[in-house]
């Protein structure tokens, strides 16, 4: 009893730790430029089907199919803010985000035209073989997903603390004015938080595809990953990160006492009542406003 | 009367002499988007008195919807209750659920509130089908036809009139309720919560009378979208929808009734359009939707305006609605 339950904490792990890569691109776009950018699922989506296509169709080596993936994501990401973000900064916000929905229904609807809207399986470096380790069974793509995922973190981290760009770009977070007169090119800055956030999402994609298989409605992972940095408080990095991971073993702890259909809203049902506990999330600011 | 009203009247009748004649000239089809049409007209209104005038964002106005139609849906097939007792007693507790899911939210704001409403239609939906013993779950449920007093609206053409009548009324209450007091308060609720408190605006009660007329609204087109229709299936009731709902105002333009108006026809009619396109429907679609927020940030009610303004001289340069949230 208490092994399953383990395996379910561990493979919920995994999951979580992809939900909280695409967390951290929701957050990361939003600390930056203020918008919450509802393609990002759809990023994740199309970087599976781009590792599909050069696997599969083109036959490459799979680290070079891992990088060309994550470099075409970082292009598709700042193609969107480009077209559809840029011309349109100083509208309501809530304009910004419906262009973002209007072109996640693009990429969707783009993605069912070429590949059909059957579902593919997408072959992984890591095996589905089950490891023991003690009370503990799991899979090598469970560490893989998970030791993957924190390694990203971290040189996440390591970039955003010890580089110039990384500076320029938690300058531009904090005050977009203040990091102009600096010298930060905020332009460029915003397309490369844009970039960098696809190429998560693109990396969360080539992660989860071998787990729940390529279709074109992938892109609703994208909602788990936006209730979990609810979930953890929006705008902030950790907070998106536990959030993520809290979200993804509590949705198979759940799966695993209740039935399916339970399983999915029960995080939801635990995402309202954090809300109602704590209005701004687990780790998120209290935001005073002077009046 | 001020300059541009006569053009206005005018322009308020063609329409309303147009809408009153159009199902003898086309097709049972056509009468029928009309009617799916005023239905949308009549959630619209409802989202946007609280997402529009009160700022708060709500992405749960497809569990509302839902709840209007399956407690009408219930009561008509289970109970066996007149029609219209049924569409009205299902608006009254799709408001009720209103309230009551106003009331946690009394303290969201923004994103959280947005997935906090988020929560709120997937756990709605994830009910209907595990609550099957009522609501027949995903294999769907009837309907049966309205009828008052013996009057069976059994066509199209029947029901497109009945639907067209509610909205106008409908239509006329919110206009009414927007302009007096209590819309002054929403506005002044969305603009600055805390200048509104100091200023004597009770924030809890007009927060939560805003979220259950803007559920009634939409429970009520909900119910009525049940008889139209006349089969339900949970699967409609979807995140999906509450996104369509919310761009439906955003298109048509925030905190306006005739924003309301437009971007419900907008949305209903232009798929009719491009039905001709298949698997290429969708994309042209999005693609539709970015441009034409990329040309009408403020929505369709907005570029009117502004351009009724600047063209005409009719009105006033538009208010621009700060950001929503923030």
């Amino acid at each position: 009893m208490i092994e399953i339950l383990a395996s379910q904490v561990v493979s919920g792990l995994a999951t979580g730790c992809v939900y909280a890569l695409v967390a951290l691109g929701f957050v990361l776009i939003f600390k930056a430029t203020d918008v919450v950018n509802f393609a990002q699922g759809e990023f994740v989506m199309a970087s599976g089907f781009i590792s599909y296509t050069l696997l599969i169709w083109y036959g490459l080596p799979y680290w070079l199919v891992f990088l060309l993936t994550i470099l075409l994501s970082g292009v598709m990401g700042v193609v969107l803010e480009r077209v559809v973000v840029r011309p349109i900064m100083s509208a309501p916000i809530f304009s910004i985000v419906i262009a973002t929905i209007g072109a996640s229904t693009v990429m969707r609807s783009a993605a069912g035209i070429v590949y059909g809207y059957d579902v593919l399986p997408l072959p992984t470096l890591f095996s589905k073989d089950p490891i023991h380790l003690g009370i503990l069974t799991f899979t090598v793509m469970d560490v893989g997903v998970i030791g993957s995922s924190i390694a990203i973190m971290l040189a996440l981290y390591l970039f955003f603390k010890w580089t110039m760009t990384g500076m320029a770009m938690r300058a531009t977070a904090q005050s977009q004015t203040a990091a102009q007169l600096m010298g930060v090119s905020v332009k460029q800055i915003f397309s490369l938080t844009w970039a960098i956030s696809a190429g998560i999402g693109g990396i969360a994609g080539v992660l989860i595809a071998p787990i729940i298989y390529l279709d074109p409605n992938l892109g609703i992972i994208g909602i788990k990953a936006f209730a979990g940095a609810i979930l953890g408080g929006f705008g902030s990095i950790p907070g998106a990160i536990i959030g993520g991971m809290l979200l993804g073993i509590l949705e198979n702890l759940s799966g695993y006492f209740f039935n399916a259909g339970i399983k999915q809203v029960s995080t939801y049902i635990l995402l309202i009542l954090v809300l109602i506990i704590r209005p701004s999330g687990l780790f998120g600011a209290v935001t005073m406003k002077k009046v | 009367m001020k300059k541009g009203e006569p053009f206005k009247v005018l322009l308020l009748v063609g329409t309303g002499v147009s809408l009153l004649a159009l199902p003898n000239f086309v097709d049972n089809y056509v009468i029928y988007i009309g009617a799916r049409l005023f239905v949308y007209i009549l959630v619209a209104l409802g989202l946007n008195l609280l997402t529009g005038y009160a700022g708060q964002v709500s992405l749960g106005h497809a569990a509302f919807f839902a709840i209007g139609a399956y407690t009408a849906a219930v009561l008509a097939e289970s109970l066996h209750w007149p029609f219209a007792l049924c569409v009205i007693v299902a608006a009254i507790f799709t408001a009720i659920v209103g309230y009551l899911l106003g009331l946690p939210c009394l303290r969201l704001s923004g994103l959280y509130l947005a997935m906090a409403t988020l929560g709120f239609t997937l756990i709605v939906q994830e009910m209907l089908l595990q609550l099957s013993m009522i609501t027949h779950g995903s294999e769907g449920m009837s309907v049966p036809t309205a009828s008052v007093l013996g009057f069976d609206f059994d066509s199209d053409y029947r029901k497109y009139y009945l639907l067209l009548g509610v909205t106008v009324v409908m239509l006329i209450l919110a206009r009414n309720l927007v302009r007096g007091r209590t819309g002054r308060a929403l506005l002044a609720i969305r603009e600055n919560e805390r200048a509104a408190e100091a200023m004597g605006v009770n924030l809890a009660q007009y927060k939560t009378i805003a979220f259950a007329i803007s559920a009634l609204y939409t429970g009520l087109a909900g119910a009525l979208s049940a008889f139209l229709v006349g089969f339900l299936d949970p699967q409609e009731f979807s995140f999906f929808l509450s996104i369509q709902f919310i761009t439906i105002i955003i298109l048509g333009g925030l905190a306006s009734l005739l924003g309301s108006v437009l971007g419900a026809g907008f949305l209903i009619i232009l798929p009719e359009f491009l039905a001709g396109l298949d698997v290429w429907q969708a994309l042209v679609y999005g693609v539709i939707m970015v441009l034409t927020i990329l040309f009408m940030p403020f929505g369709l009610s907005g570029a009117i305006r502004r351009y009724a303004y600047r063209w005409f001289g009719i009105g006033a340069e538009p208010i621009i609605p700060r950001r929503l949230g923030h």
